[in-house]
């Protein structure tokens, strides 16, 4: 048996790197699957919330309208306002008592994670709306642009822009907090952890080990996204056209770092 | 290619009829009643707050009346299917309110394919068409940040005239405008009285007014108080408040 931190270190990492490997990946997925998903979630969620019925839409219309604001909206709040570990026992212990559904492991986490994220998405897509200039809605009314035409056409485009900075926020957590679905045996990095430090009892010198690969999950992750919000707001430097008269006099700018 | 023209030109394209519009307790339009004929130029004068644009943002329903109607070609525009009303009645907005993320061709190309459902080819064949008549063709691949007030303002009216409508109303048209770039629009409108296309130009160009319009209708208080051809409505006003506000507006 090793005597040092370090020879500790060496030993776990040689004797339980398949429990790691494959605890990091089942993370790295759930993460990426529960952000894409919660990412699509939240543009329709946020498309029906900005939704403005037109002027003489039937009774009917707008109460299925009302109505499914209110549902969303209760949505919102019940999945923001309770934490993720309760939902995973909830949705995983009451699919097998109540709907006799077993549902595996693997797939609980990716609805759980799907559908909290999905929450917070919801919201920060509904700022992304906000923050594009009112004008342009009013110019894609009238040209005649339905709501939907309007949204995936002129104002999504911009909005999720704006908003990648927090949606690479969301990704991050969801790579950390996918931790609390151990409680219903989803084989992540830190349930493998918990099995591999149990064995030796040497709690304090896995879960270093598990600390490590969070962080090197979360900053590549971080610094990819990074890469891909710089692609996606285009080149650093831009052509203004300077002369009313001749479109040949180009001035250069660059942008700001 | 020309610009589609009305039948008659003398048939009533546009009237309006006891409109009025609330914000509030703040009453902007306080009953207004409007003709316009086919083919006509009708500049729209007035101090601020007088309700000219809320005017115009009422017969597209920007905003929703509280009282009156607005007919379109004898149509009540709240009957009308939605397309339909915007593609006949164009817009041109103070802060031109392009599309930022698209390039000044598929600002013209959007409205077309996705309301007016023509194809692609035929669409960015119209978009050359119009960025050509308003002299913006060249900068067809420029994103709205790389253009100036004045350019942005030239592929606005572009990207409403795509929709080949039969009524445009230009919300100050040039009011965000350096003073330099002021005439190359203005230049671009009086191509289009030319082309028999309806006007309602709210505006704080008199000369324009003067020179280009074949009516102005002066406003005030949610109100119209003069509604008469510029030769007389700018040398012999007849109601008072017009004589003060155009003796303000020409020592400006």
């Amino acid at each position: 048996m090793p005597t040092s931190f370090f020879g500790w270190i060496t030993f776990l990492i040689q004797k339980y790197w398949p429990l790691f490997l494959s605890g990091a990946a089942n993370t790295l997925l759930i993460a990426v699957v529960g952000t894409a998903a919660g990412f699509a979630i939240g543009l329709l969620v946020a498309i029906v919330r900005t939704l403005n019925l037109r002027r003489g839409a039937s009774l009917v219309k707008r109460a299925a309208l009302a109505l499914t604001r209110g549902l969303l909206t209760a949505y919102i709040e019940i999945f923001r306002g309770t934490p993720m570990i309760v939902q995973a026992m909830v949705a995983y212990y009451g699919a097998s008592q109540y709907l006799g559904l077993n549902i595996p492991a693997m797939s609980a986490a990716f609805l759980v994670v799907s559908v909290n994220t999905g929450a917070y998405m919801a919201e920060i897509v509904r700022g992304g709306i906000l923050s594009i200039d009112r004008g342009q809605t009013e110019a894609a009314i009238a040209v005649g642009m339905s709501h939907w035409q309007m949204m995936t056409g002129v104002i999504l485009p911009q909005a999720i822009r704006n908003i990648l900075p927090s949606v690479a926020n969301e990704f991050v957590v969801n790579i950390k907090d996918s931790s609390v679905l151990n409680v219903i045996s989803v084989t992540e990095v830190f349930f493998m952890s918990k099995s591999a430090a149990g064995t030796y009892y040497k709690y304090f010198e896995v879960f270093f080990i598990t600390a490590v690969i969070y962080f090197i999950l979360t900053f590549t992750f971080t610094r990819l996204l990074r890469l891909l919000e710089s692609k996606l707001s285009g080149s650093a430097s831009y052509t203004v056209y300077g002369s009313q008269t001749d479109h040949r006099a180009e001035i250069e700018l660059r942008r700001e770092p | 290619m020309s610009t589609p023209r009305a039948v008659q030109p003398a048939q009533p394209i546009l009237r309006v009829e006891g409109l009025v519009k609330r914000f509030g307790d703040n009453s902007v339009l306080t009953g207004i009643d409007l003709t316009v004929a086919a083919g006509q130029a009708v500049c729209i004068i007035g101090p601020s707050g007088s309700g000219k644009s809320t005017l115009l943002r009422c017969i597209n329903l920007l905003e929703l009346p509280d009282e009156g109607r607005v007919l379109f070609q004898g149509q009540d525009v709240l009957g009308l299917p939605p397309g339909l009303l915007h593609a006949r009645v164009g817009m041109v907005f103070q802060q031109f309110n392009l599309f930022n993320n698209l390039s000044a061709l598929n600002n013209c190309v959007a409205g077309q394919v996705k309301v007016l459902r023509r194809s692609r080819a035929d669409s960015v064949r119209r978009a050359m068409l119009y960025l050509d008549r308003v002299g913006m063709l060249p900068y067809r691949d420029a994103r709205p940040a790389q253009l100036s007030g004045g350019q942005k303002q030239r592929v606005a009216i572009a990207r409403a005239l795509c929709m080949e409508p039969q009524v445009l109303l230009f919300d100050e048209p040039t009011s965000a405008l350096d003073p330099e770039m002021v005439d190359e629009v203005l230049s671009v409108i009086r191509t289009l009285k030319d082309s028999g296309l309806t006007l309602l130009i709210v505006t704080h160009e008199m000369a324009f007014a003067r020179d280009a319009a074949d009516r102005v209708v002066f406003m005030d208080a949610g109100r119209v108080v003069e509604d008469d051809v510029p030769s007389r409505l700018f040398t012999a006003p007849r109601n008072p408040r017009t004589r003060a506000f155009l003796a303000r507006m020409m020592r400006g």
